[in-house]
């Protein structure tokens, strides 16, 4: 038997969160941050997740934004992400497509920093 | 005879002792609420929005189906709210709406109502849900990813994920301390271990949820990981890992114990919970899903009538 009162209760709860649910939802829309914290990059050979927020900060490695982002003019601060030149196939041969940017970029400063990761399954993940 | 007393029923009139199914779904919620609290804090108003949207849209879907259905308004009964809450609690603070909305409709309609409603439903409608879900939009189910722009003090790298990538070696770096305080990605209220805990105590303690379903659910999961751990403990993690992470507390203490899909004898609770903290381990270290606790339940859930059968003895009839 259920009463009036719980009943009521129902409708209040269902009507006050709906309102509280659907401003949460329009006021505070999930918005990406002016610089990446992690970025997950997918490909045919699963997905690699990239903490860039490790890589730039001063207690992480501290590398410069320019050291990856090699077109960076001097005191430019606002670098382009790598995909807008580098795409999944590349029709240009100065422009590397993305995945052999990629291999070279990261794995090529792995190897001289003699850090990270440098076995495909250390950072693709299916 | 061990105790007549048992058999002597007084004539009516009887005294209702005013317990109601609302007040043990609203302790339910009350229970939920510091691991919810927790997730708030982290994840600010996309938490607050994916809980409330979820508990409202729950409690809608019913009202409807009721009206449709011509059945009677049962939302008063708080368990559709229920449903959507803890639905809630497992979802990234990062779940599109939409998401959220066909997950309550999957869980309330799917789940529940066409099993005739509250008590009818065979399987869990949460883990219905989830499952339905996980399998059809993995990546938004995929922590690493959905939670890819939150940066907090603690290492925001799924710990399953990592441990089934990345073997035992990723995961050192959790503590049991601070798993238990919440400090890893997850669910909104499914990584706040300490909350979780205390708000299963006190629905046990309320007599709301069986603690022979809870407790050995958590011993199947800490048994099977520790045999594994033993048998190579280079590539499977040790039990404190499959304890803390993931869904396994709230999958102990308000999954597991749903009334209508778990089972009501002693021994086959306790078959039921340890035969789900199995398969969930097992899933998670053979199987190919990340985590194992959902469609263990599922498993669970469809043996359940099954293990109810298995009855106590008929007291004082000679064998």
């Amino acid at each position: 038997m259920i009463s009036n009162k719980e009943l009521q209760i129902a409708y209040g709860l269902a009507i006050i969160l709906l309102v509280v649910g659907v401003l949460s939802y329009a006021a505070f829309p999930a918005k990406a941050q002016e610089e990446p914290v992690r970025l997950m990059f997918k490909c045919v050979a699963g997905k690699i997740l990239f903490d860039h927020k490790t890589h730039t900060v001063e207690s992480g490695y501290g590398i410069s934004c320019s050291d990856c982002h090699h077109n960076l003019e001097e005191g430019e601060t606002n670098p382009q992400a790598c995909g807008e030149c580098h795409e999944p196939e590349s029709q240009d041969e100065d422009v590397p497509g993305r995945a052999d940017a990629f291999h070279a970029q990261c794995i090529d400063c792995h190897k001289e920093s003699g850090a990270g990761p440098e076995k495909c399954e250390l950072c693709h993940v299916m | 005879m061990a105790d007549n007393n048992k058999f002597i029923v007084s004539h009516a009139p009887f005294w209702h002792d005013g317990s109601k199914i609302s007040t043990r779904n609203y302790n339910m919620a009350f229970a939920a609420f510091p691991a919810i609290l927790l997730g708030i804090i982290y994840y600010g108003m996309s938490a607050v929005g994916v809980i409330s949207l979820a508990i409202s849209s729950a409690i809608i879907w019913e009202l409807a189906f009721c009206r449709i259905a011509k059945r009677p308004i049962t939302i008063g009964d708080g368990n559709a709210a229920i449903i959507g809450l803890l639905f809630g609690m497992l979802l990234p603070a990062t779940a599109p709406w939409w998401l959220v909305i066909i997950g309550t409709f999957v869980a309330i309609i799917i789940g529940k109502q066409i099993y005739g409603g509250i008590g009818g439903n065979a399987f869990n409608p949460v883990v219905v849900a989830m499952a339905i879900l996980m399998i059809s939009w993995k990546d938004i189910f995929d922590f690493n990813e959905a939670l890819i722009n939150y940066d907090f003090d603690f290492a925001m790298v799924y710990p399953l994920a990592a441990l089934k990538h990345f073997g035992v070696s990723a995961v050192d770096s959790f503590s049991m301390g601070d798993l238990l305080m919440g400090k890893q990605s997850g669910g909104i209220g499914a990584t706040f271990g300490i909350g979780l805990i205390v708000g299963g105590i006190y629905l046990i303690i309320r007599g709301i949820i069986r603690w022979e379903i809870a407790f050995s659910f958590l011993f199947g999961v800490f048994l099977t990981a520790l045999i594994f751990n033993m048998t190579d403990s280079a590539r499977y993690a040790g039990p404190v890992i499959h304890l803390f992470t993931g869904y396994t507390l709230i999958g102990a203490f308000f999954l597991a114990t749903e009334d209508s899909s778990s089972p009501v004898n002693f021994i086959p609770m306790l078959i039921y919970g340890a035969g789900a903290g199995l398969m969930t381990v097992l899933i998670r270290n053979i199987g190919v899903y990340v985590d194992g606790v959902i469609f263990a339940l599922l498993i669970m859930n469809l043996v359940n009538p099954l293990l109810d059968k298995i009855k106590p003895k008929a007291i004082g009839k000679v064998a």
